[in-house]
């Protein structure tokens, strides 16, 4: 035990300050989305999720979800791989790019699409039909959720010790073995967690998805678009069921993410 | 002849870090490079085993030019400062690793795997992940590993730089007992010279990328061939002088020379003196050994064992000289004394080298 200064005056109202907030902000919303749901009990819930339009929107959030976490998972390895072991010049702009899905709304990405691919955009032309189709929605996805993976390896890459590589050279082992059994070992947490926020912030997604989508019922209609309509058409019931689905999710991601970040921190070299 | 290294050069930039290094080391030696930090001497074990590339020279390993080799090519064993195990393997798996790269039967690993864990008196601990082991049997199983798939050398980095002085002189015991059972040829990088004389059969002084002297701990404790050797290896004052026929001469007095130093003739030299040669006494009839003349004490210094005089001679120059209790109890020196000093034995070398 580590000696601490016990809480004064000024600690219990930043506790009581923090653990405001979080009731208000994280578990207040929680607790409202579980009673909403479950006002009329379970039957009502499973009905709502079981409507075509339910399933429709629910099936293209998970494919979209999957498919952005997958392609993020890869090409987020790449990237946090080059940024971390290769120069090149403009490795630092891109690298501040990288947040740019994080300061940017949705909606403009969304828009900006449009205006490229639309029917009177830039790049009319380009083969695949990126506007108002599912392929958009999953660029777009894409596009959101790309800092997560680079940012979860960044900081492990940057800690791994030359010598773990140099010491599998010196025992014979060829590059990709290396590779294979020393540094990906020590990158499969942080990858995990970073596919898993992919994940989470894919299924999430809403303003630039619906822009781009056109939200049309039963084929660009994602979840969270799903929940959207459901409040404009007055039916509070299909959206809280949506809501309450989405939110489980979250939280088993969440949950799943903390194990795996602490599993992650029982082999860390004393050095 | 395990290792032969030609002319090795290696430049950072306008500056060698290795300097047109040459060295032969023989069958199952024990070879100890040993330089402060920033001499050079890991750059050149990293060249030995492929890690870091020469600019220019050659390595031979048992008759093979390894020179133009990948690390993975030259079959070294290299036991780095931290160790470097893989933390997410057991201390058995750590050690397999080498044998599992040359596909070596399951049931032949698993054998050879625990040939090493009792050879590193680790027998039980084979299931243990590096972060539940104390850093001296981290070091222990990184030196397992890196023997494991018989390397043609052994090249060890620092290998009790991280470990605190205790534990230091139990593996350097271990270390050197292994060594001996194994016959491995093994160059041992360390800026420690105790380190250096309790392992090494010869070693190699090496300052500014230079390999300045070769030889046995005693040689060159007792008769190095450079200034820097003296000092590094030990306390010791350096009495500028010169050397003529037969004789060395400071100033009015004069120690014979051996005819060994002949070839200093008529050269400025310097005498060699390690504190322990050093005598003192109160009378000039009692001085023990070759008279250096009057001395001042100017520093008395407890150090266990001994007490540690600070002596300046008639010619200004300062020199140490350490008692016994019994002698300092004698004596009853005080700093402003005045002694008659005396050698019993000193090196002649050459001045500016």
């Amino acid at each position: 035990m580590n000696e601490r200064a016990s809480n004064g005056l000024v600690g219990w109202l930043l506790i009581s300050l923090v653990l405001g907030y979080a009731g208000i902000l994280l578990l207040a919303p929680l607790v409202m989305m579980i009673l909403g749901a479950f006002k009329d009990g379970l039957q009502p819930i499973l009905d709502d999720l079981t409507t075509p339009d339910a399933l429709s929107a629910l099936g293209l959030s998970i494919r979209l979800a999957l498919l952005a976490a997958l392609t993020n998972g890869v090409l987020g390895f790449l990237a946090a791989w080059v940024l971390a072991r290769h120069n090149f010049t403009g490795k630092r702009i891109f690298n501040a790019l990288v947040d740019m899905p994080f300061v940017i709304s949705p909606v403009i990405i969304g828009y900006v699409m449009i205006v490229l691919f639309g029917r009177v955009g830039w790049l009319k032309d380009f083969p695949i039909k990126l506007a108002f189709s599912v392929e958009a929605m999953f660029v777009v996805t894409v596009f959101v959720s790309l800092p997560f993976v680079i940012r979860e390896l960044q900081p492990v890459l940057a800690t791994l010790m030359p010598e773990h590589e140099e010491a599998a050279y010196t025992l014979g082992a060829s590059r990709w073995m290396t590779f294979r059994r020393v540094i990906f070992p020590s990158l499969r947490h942080a990858l995990t967690v970073g596919v898993m926020l992919t994940l989470a912030r894919a299924l999430g997604e809403f303003g630039a998805a619906a822009v781009i989508g056109g939200a049309v019922e039963g084929s660009t209609e994602t979840a969270t678009i799903f929940i959207n309509r459901a409040l404009l058409d007055r039916n509070p019931s299909a959206a809280y069921a949506m809501s309450l689905l989405l939110g489980v999710i979250a939280i088993i991601l969440l949950i799943a993410m903390n194990r795996i970040r602490h599993a992650g921190g029982r082999h860390v070299h004393p050095n | 002849m395990s290792i032969q290294i030609k002319h090795a050069i290696k430049r950072y930039g306008a500056q060698a870090v290795v300097d047109d290094i040459s060295l032969d080391i023989q069958d199952g030696e024990l070879f100890v490079l040993l330089g402060a930090s920033g001499s050079g001497k890991s750059t050149l074990l990293r060249m030995i085993a492929g890690l870091t590339p020469t600019d220019g020279g050659t390595v031979i390993l048992h008759g093979r030019d390894v020179t133009a080799l990948t690390p993975q090519k030259r079959g070294t064993g290299f036991v780095f400062q931290n160790y470097a195990l893989f933390p997410h393997m057991t201390v058995a798996q750590n050690i397999a690793f080498g044998l599992e790269v040359q596909r070596l039967p399951r049931r032949e690993r698993d054998a050879r795997v625990s040939e090493l864990l009792t050879l590193i008196e680790m027998a039980d601990l084979g299931n243990r992940l590096p972060s539940q082991l104390s850093g001296g049997q981290q070091q222990r199983v990184a030196v397992a590993r890196a023997l494991a798939a018989n390397p043609a050398v052994l090249l060890l980095d620092e290998p009790f730089g991280a470990l605190d002085v205790k534990i230091r002189g139990q593996l350097r015991h271990s270390l050197r007992e292994i060594q001996r059972k194994l016959k491995v040829t093994t160059i041992l990088v360390t800026h420690d010279q105790e380190e250096a004389f309790e392992l090494a059969d010869r070693i190699g002084v090496i300052d500014h990328g230079r390999l300045l002297e070769v030889g046995t701990p005693d040689q060159l404790y007792h008769a190095p061939q450079h200034r820097f050797t003296a000092g590094f290896l030990g306390a010791a004052a350096m009495l500028p002088a010169h050397r003529n026929g037969t004789a060395v001469h400071l100033g009015a007095r004069s120690l014979p020379a051996s005819a060994d130093t002949s070839h200093l003739a008529n050269q400025p030299v310097e005498i060699m003196v390690r504190p322990e040669s050093v005598t003192v006494a109160l009378s000039p009839e009692q001085v023990e050994g070759h008279r250096l003349g009057a001395g001042l004490v100017e520093g008395i210094t407890f150090a266990g064992a001994f007490e540690r005089l600070t002596l300046r001679l008639e010619s200004g120059e300062v020199i140490n000289a350490l008692l016994t209790t019994a002698q300092a109890r004698t004596l009853a020196l005080r700093g402003g004394d005045c002694v008659w000093v005396g050698v019993r034995d000193y090196h002649i070398l050459s001045a500016g080298v």
